[in-house]
C-alpha cells in the first residue's frame, strides 16, 4: 500500500456501536486507522475543515441526530474534494428501496450491522480488502458497490 | 285495427253527434221535399181532375148551345134560345175557367188558343144561323152550310177537347205515378238512414257508458291514491309540488307545507315564500338552481338547508322533472326530500371512518416505529454475547455455556420474528405508488435474489410471458421473491424444486374463490410446485401472520412470509388462494386486478 | 450538453505517463503494462523525486520482485477475463502458460502479496467487466453472460450477487438512477 495505513472514519451516535467498531478494528490485522463521531454535524465539521486527512473510507450510520447519515451522504458526494473517500453506509435495517437509494445517492457500500462481532470483523476486514482491490487494480471506483 | 281506434278515440262522439245532426238535416230535407212533392202531386191531380171535368162542362155547355139553338132552329120557340143565351155565358165563363187551369201547361194554352178559336168559330155560326132564322132566311144554302160548317167544327171542338182530355190524362197519369214512384221509395231511404242512426246512437250510447264507469272508477282510485300519496308523503317525509311552466304558478302539497314546520297551505305557494325559510346561506346557491330550472325545465338533485318555523335547521333534497299532461301542458312535478337524517348518518359514518383511517396509520406506524427501534437492544444483546463466547467462553461452566447458547437461540430467535414483522409493517407503511412495471422484468429480478438458493437446491424455474401492469414494483418483486422462496424452502427432500409459473387472464365470474361475480378482470398467476404441498384444510392458515405447519426445527421461518404475500396483494385490491396436496406440491395463485 | 464518456484507462495511464515522463525529461521503452526502462541512469534523489511525482499522478514504483510479478498476473487476467473469446483452455492452464510458471507458485504468490486468490480476482475483474458492459447498455444481460463465459444468466446473477451482493438488475437500476440524479443536478 502506498501509505501506512488505512485512514477510517465512524460516524455513529450510538456508543456500543462505536466500541464495537473499535474493538474489532483492534483485533483486525490490518493497518488501520479508526477514528469516530457522534453524529453528522461534527462530521461534516471534521472533513470540512482546511487541514482535514481526508479517510480511505468513511463508515456512516443513516439514523442520527442533528444531521442524518443521507443527509451527510449526500452532502459529501455534491462535494469534489471527498470523491476519492469511499462511503459505506453502516446500519440496521433499512427497507429494500431505502437500500438501494443510498447506493444512487452515491454510497459505495451498504452494511447492515451484524449481530455477531465475529461477523462485524470478517464484514470489516472484507471491505477493506476489496476497496484496497479497487485502489490497485485500476478498478472504477464509480462502479464499486458492495453489499453485505 | 282502424276502426277500434277510432271508437276508443275522443273524436268518436264528436264524430258521431255531427253525423246524426247531418243525417237529421238530410232526413227532414228529403221529408220535406217529398211533402212539397205529395202536395204538389195533388195539386196537380186535382187541377187535372178540374180541367177534364171544365172540358166536360164545355162540351155539355156547347151542346146546351147546340142543342137550344137545334130547338129553337125547330120550333122558331124564342123560348129555346134562353138555355142557348145562358150557355154562351156558362161557355164563356167555363172557357175562362179552363184558360187559367191551364196556364202552366203551354201545350194545353195552345189548344186552348185553337179551342178558343174552334168555339167562337161555332159560336159565330151559330149566330150566323140563329140571325139567319130570326130573319126567317132559314132554307138557304148558306144556312144549310153554317150548319154544316158548325157541325164540324163542333166536331172539331168535340176532337180538340177529347184531345185535351188525352193530354190531361196522360198528364194526370204521370203525375199519379210520380207520386206512387215518391211514395214508395220515401219510406225506404227514412228507414235506412232511421236505423243507421239509431245504430251509431246506439254505439254512442255504449261508448258514454263504459267511459263514465271508467271516470267514476278511475276517479274513485284517484281520490285513494291521493289520500295514498299525502299519507305516503306524512310516512316518508318528504313533500311534492307542481309548477306550471306557462302559467308560472306552483302548487305544494300537504306536507311539503309541514316540511317547512308551517301548516298546510298556510302561505301561498310561490317562490318568494319558499324562499324565506332557506338557510341564508344557501339562498344564493337555491335561487341560481330554481333559475336554471325554470329556464332548462328540469331539475336535477340538488341539497340545500332550510330554517323552519320553529326554528329547527334541516337539510332537504329538490329534485323535479318536466311532465306534459293529456291536454298538452307543460307541468314540472319536483319531490323535496327531508335527508336530515341522511346527512348526520353520513356524517357520523365519515367521521368514525376519519377516526378508523386515523387509526390505522398510528397503529402502522406504531408498529413500524416498535419493530425497527427493538432490533438495536436486539442487536448489541447479540453482538455482546457472541464477544462473550468469543472472548470468555473458557471461563464458563458446561451449564453456563449451554445458557450462553440457548440465549443466544432464543435472541437470534427473536430477531427473526422482529425483521420478518418490521418488513410486514413496512408492507402496510409505504406509501402506494403504483406504477406500470413489466412483471416479467419483477419476476427475474426475484430469481436473481434467489439465485444462490436456485443454484444449490438445482432448481428449475419455468414461467409463462408475464404482463406488464400498474403496480407498486418493490412489493410485486418481494410477493414473487416470497412464493418463490417459499417453494424452494418446502421442497421434497432429494428431489429437485420444480417451479412453474403460468398466466391468464380471468373474469371474476368464472372463478369461484373470488368473491362477487362480477365481470371484473384479473391477470392471474399461478406458481405451482413439487414440494412437500400441504392439507387443503389450512389453505387459510398459512396466510395468517405467523400461521405455520412446521415446527421451526424442522423449517426455518416465521411464518410472515405468505402473510406478506398476502398484505401485498390486498393492497392491490387482489386476491391470493392456494391449494395443496401433501406429497405432491402446492399452488399458488395471485389474482391481480386488470387495469 | 451532457455526454456518457467510456474510459480506457490503458491508454490514459500510458499517455499520462508519456506526458509526465516527458516533463521530466526523460526517456524510456514501454515494455508492458506496468513496465517501463528509463534510457538513462537515475540517482537516488532522481528517482524519489520521480517517486512523488509519478505517485501524485496515481502512478506508483513497484520496488518489490513480488509485486512486480503479481502486476504481471493481474495484466495477464485483466487480459484473458478481456478476452474470453480467445481463451480456450482453463484459466489456470493459462497462465502457467502465459507466465511460464506453474500454476501453485503463481497462486501463492498472489495471495501473499495480495491477501486474497487468483480466483476471487478472477471473478472481481469478470464481474467489473459485466457492471462495464451493463452500463453501456448495448447488451442483454444474457448477451453478458454468455460473453463472459457463463453457462446462463443465472449463474452470472449468482456471481454477481456473491461477489456484490446486489443482483446485476438492481446494479443496472442503480446506475441509471445516479445518471438522472446527475442531469438534474
Amino acid at each position: 500500500m502506498a501509505k501506512e495505513y488505512m485512514n477510517i472514519i465512524l460516524a455513529d451516535d450510538d456508543e456500543d456501536d462505536r466500541l464495537f467498531f473499535t474493538d474489532a478494528f483492534d483485533e483486525l490485522k490490518i493497518n488501520t486507522k479508526v477514528s469516530t463521531y457522534n453524529d453528522g454535524v461534527e462530521l461534516m465539521d471534521y472533513l470540512n475543515a482546511e487541514d482535514a486527512i481526508l479517510p480511505d473510507i468513511l463508515f456512516l450510520d443513516l439514523n442520527m441526530p442533528r444531521k442524518s447519515g443521507k443527509e451527510c451522504l449526500i452532502e459529501i458526494r455534491d462535494n469534489e474534494k471527498f470523491q476519492n473517500i469511499a462511503i459505506a453506509i453502516y446500519s440496521t435495517s433499512s427497507s429494500e428501496e431505502d437500500i438501494e437509494e443510498t447506493f444512487v445517492q452515491g454510497a459505495n457500500i451498504y452494511i447492515k450491522k451484524p449481530s455477531d462481532f465475529t461477523l462485524l470483523k470478517k464484514v470489516l476486514s472484507d471491505v477493506i480488502t476489496i476497496n484496497w482491490q479497487y485502489h490497485t487494480s485500476g478498478l472504477n471506483k464509480d462502479n464499486f458497490l458492495l453489499r453485505m | 285495427m282502424k276502426i277500434n281506434s277510432l271508437y276508443k278515440s275522443p273524436v268518436f262522439l264528436k264524430i258521431v253527434f255531427i253525423l246524426s245532426i247531418f243525417i237529421i238535416f238530410f232526413i227532414s230535407a228529403i221529408t220535406f221535399k217529398h211533402l212539397t212533392s205529395i202536395r204538389k202531386t195533388s195539386y196537380y191531380v186535382e187541377k187535372s181532375y178540374h180541367v177534364s171535368l171544365e172540358l166536360e162542362r164545355l162540351i155539355s155547355y156547347l151542346k146546351d148551345a147546340e142543342t137550344g139553338q137545334r130547338g129553337f132552329l125547330l120550333s122558331k120557340d124564342s123560348s129555346f134560345l134562353l138555355p142557348y143565351n145562358k150557355s154562351r155565358i156558362k161557355i164563356e165563363k167555363s172557357f175562362n175557367r179552363l184558360s187559367s187551369l191551364t196556364k202552366d201547361n203551354p201545350e194545353q194554352q195552345k189548344n186552348i188558343d185553337k179551342l178558343k178559336f174552334l168555339i167562337n168559330k161555332r159560336k159565330n155560326y151559330l149566330s150566323k144561323n140563329l140571325y139567319l132564322v130570326r130573319n126567317k132566311n132559314f132554307n138557304n144554302a148558306e144556312f144549310i152550310n153554317n150548319l154544316e160548317i158548325g157541325k164540324i167544327t163542333m166536331d172539331s171542338i168535340r176532337g180538340h177537347i177529347n184531345t185535351m182530355d188525352t193530354i190531361e190524362d196522360r198528364l194526370f197519369k204521370e203525375r199519379t205515378d210520380d207520386y206512387n214512384y215518391t211514395m214508395k221509395f220515401t219510406p225506404i231511404i227514412i228507414y235506412i238512414t232511421l236505423l243507421i242512426t239509431l245504430f251509431l246512437i246506439v254505439l254512442s250510447f255504449v261508448k258514454i257508458n263504459k267511459d263514465l264507469i271508467r271516470l267514476k272508477s278511475s276517479n274513485a282510485k284517484l281520490v285513494i291514491a291521493d289520500e295514498a300519496s299525502k299519507m305516503a308523503e306524512i310516512v316518508g317525509n318528504f313533500g311534492s309540488w307542481q309548477y306550471d311552466i306557462e302559467k308560472k304558478e306552483y302548487q305544494f302539497s300537504d306536507n311539503e307545507y309541514r316540511l317547512f314546520g308551517c301548516e298546510p297551505n298556510s302561505f301561498e305557494a310561490n317562490l318568494e315564500n319558499f324562499l324565506k325559510y332557506v338557510h341564508p346561506e344557501d339562498h344564493n346557491y337555491v335561487v341560481e338552481n330554481i333559475t336554471k330550472m325554470e329556464e332548462t325545465e328540469d331539475l336535477p338533485s340538488f341539497n340545500y338547508r332550510i330554517i323552519r318555523a320553529d326554528g329547527e335547521i334541516k337539510y332537504l333534497s329538490g329534485i323535479a322533472r318536466s311532465l306534459t299532461d293529456r291536454l298538452g301542458n307543460k307541468i314540472l312535478i319536483g319531490v323535496t326530500n327531508d335527508i336530515t337524517q341522511e346527512y348526520a348518518a353520513t356524517r357520523l359514518i365519515e367521521e368514525r371512518n376519519r377516526e378508523l383511517e386515523a387509526n390505522n396509520k398510528e397503529l402502522s406506524a406504531f408498529n413500524y416505529v416498535a419493530s425497527h427501534d427493538l432490533q438495536e437492544p436486539l442487536r448489541k444483546i447479540q453482538t455482546f454475547i457472541s464477544r462473550i463466547e468469543e472472548k470468555e467462553a473458557e471461563k464458563f461452566s458446561d451449564s453456563g455455556k449451554e445458557y450462553m447458547s440457548r440465549i443466544q437461540n432464543a435472541a437470534d430467535r427473536m430477531r427473526l420474528l422482529i425483521d420478518d414483522l418490521l418488513q410486514f409493517s413496512r408492507t402496510n407503511k409505504t406509501e402506494k405508488v403504483f406504477e406500470k412495471a413489466n412483471l416479467n422484468t419483477l419476476l427475474e429480478n426475484s430469481k436473481q435474489e434467489l439465485s444462490q438458493t436456485i443454484e444449490d437446491k438445482k432448481a428449475i424455474i419455468k414461467n409463462e410471458e408475464l404482463p406488464t401492469s400498474n403496480v407498486i414494483p418493490f412489493q410485486i418483486q418481494q410477493l414473487f421473491t416470497n412464493l418463490l422462496n417459499n417453494s424452494l424452502k418446502y421442497s421434497k427432500k432429494e428431489v429437485s424444486p420444480n417451479i412453474t409459473i403460468e398466466h391468464e387472464i380471468v373474469s371474476a365470474a368464472t372463478e369461484e374463490q373470488i368473491p362477487g361475480k362480477t365481470k371484473d378482470k384479473f391477470h392471474k398467476i399461478s406458481f405451482k410446485d413439487n414440494g412437500i404441498g400441504f392439507e387443503q384444510e389450512y389453505a387459510d392458515k398459512i396466510f395468517v401472520l405467523f400461521g405455520r405447519l412446521h415446527n421451526k426445527n424442522e423449517y426455518s421461518g416465521t411464518g410472515i412470509g405468505l402473510a406478506i404475500c398476502k398484505k401485498i396483494v390486498e393492497n392491490h385490491k387482489g386476491y391470493i388462494f392456494a391449494e395443496g396436496k401433501p406429497g405432491i406440491g402446492a399452488v399458488f395463485k395471485v389474482y391481480l386486478p386488470i387495469g | 450538453m451532457k455526454l456518457n464518456l467510456k474510459f480506457d484507462l490503458n491508454t490514459i495511464a500510458k499517455i499520462h505517463l508519456n506526458h509526465l515522463l516527458k516533463e521530466s525529461n526523460l526517456n524510456y521503452k514501454s515494455i508492458g503494462f506496468g513496465e517501463i526502462e528509463i534510457l538513462e541512469a537515475l540517482s537516488e534523489e532522481k528517482i524519489v523525486e520521480l517517486s512523488a511525482k509519478l505517485l501524485e499522478n496515481g502512478i506508483e514504483i513497484v520496488e518489490n520482485q513480488k509485486s512486480v510479478f503479481v502486476q504481471k498476473i493481474k495484466d495477464a487476467i485483466i487480459e484473458m477475463v478481456q478476452n474470453p473469446d480467445d481463451i480456450t483452455v482453463k484459466s489456470s492452464v493459462y497462465l502457467s502458460e502465459k507466465l511460464n510458471y506453474n500454476y501453485s507458485y503463481i497462486s501463492n504468490i498472489f495471495s501473499e502479496v495480495t491477501y486474497t486468490s487468483i480466483e476471487n480476482f478472477i471473478i472481481l475483474q469478470k464481474i467489473e467487466l459485466a457492471k462495464q458492459l451493463i452500463i453501456s447498455n448495448e447488451l442483454t444481460l444474457t448477451e453478458i453472460a454468455y460473453n463472459l463465459n457463463y453457462s446462463s444468466v443465472a449463474h452470472l446473477s449468482t456471481q454477481f450477487k456473491n461477489t456484490t451482493g446486489i443482483t446485476p438488475s438492481a446494479f443496472q437500476r442503480i446506475v441509471s438512477k445516479r445518471k438522472e440524479l446527475a442531469s438534474k443536478k
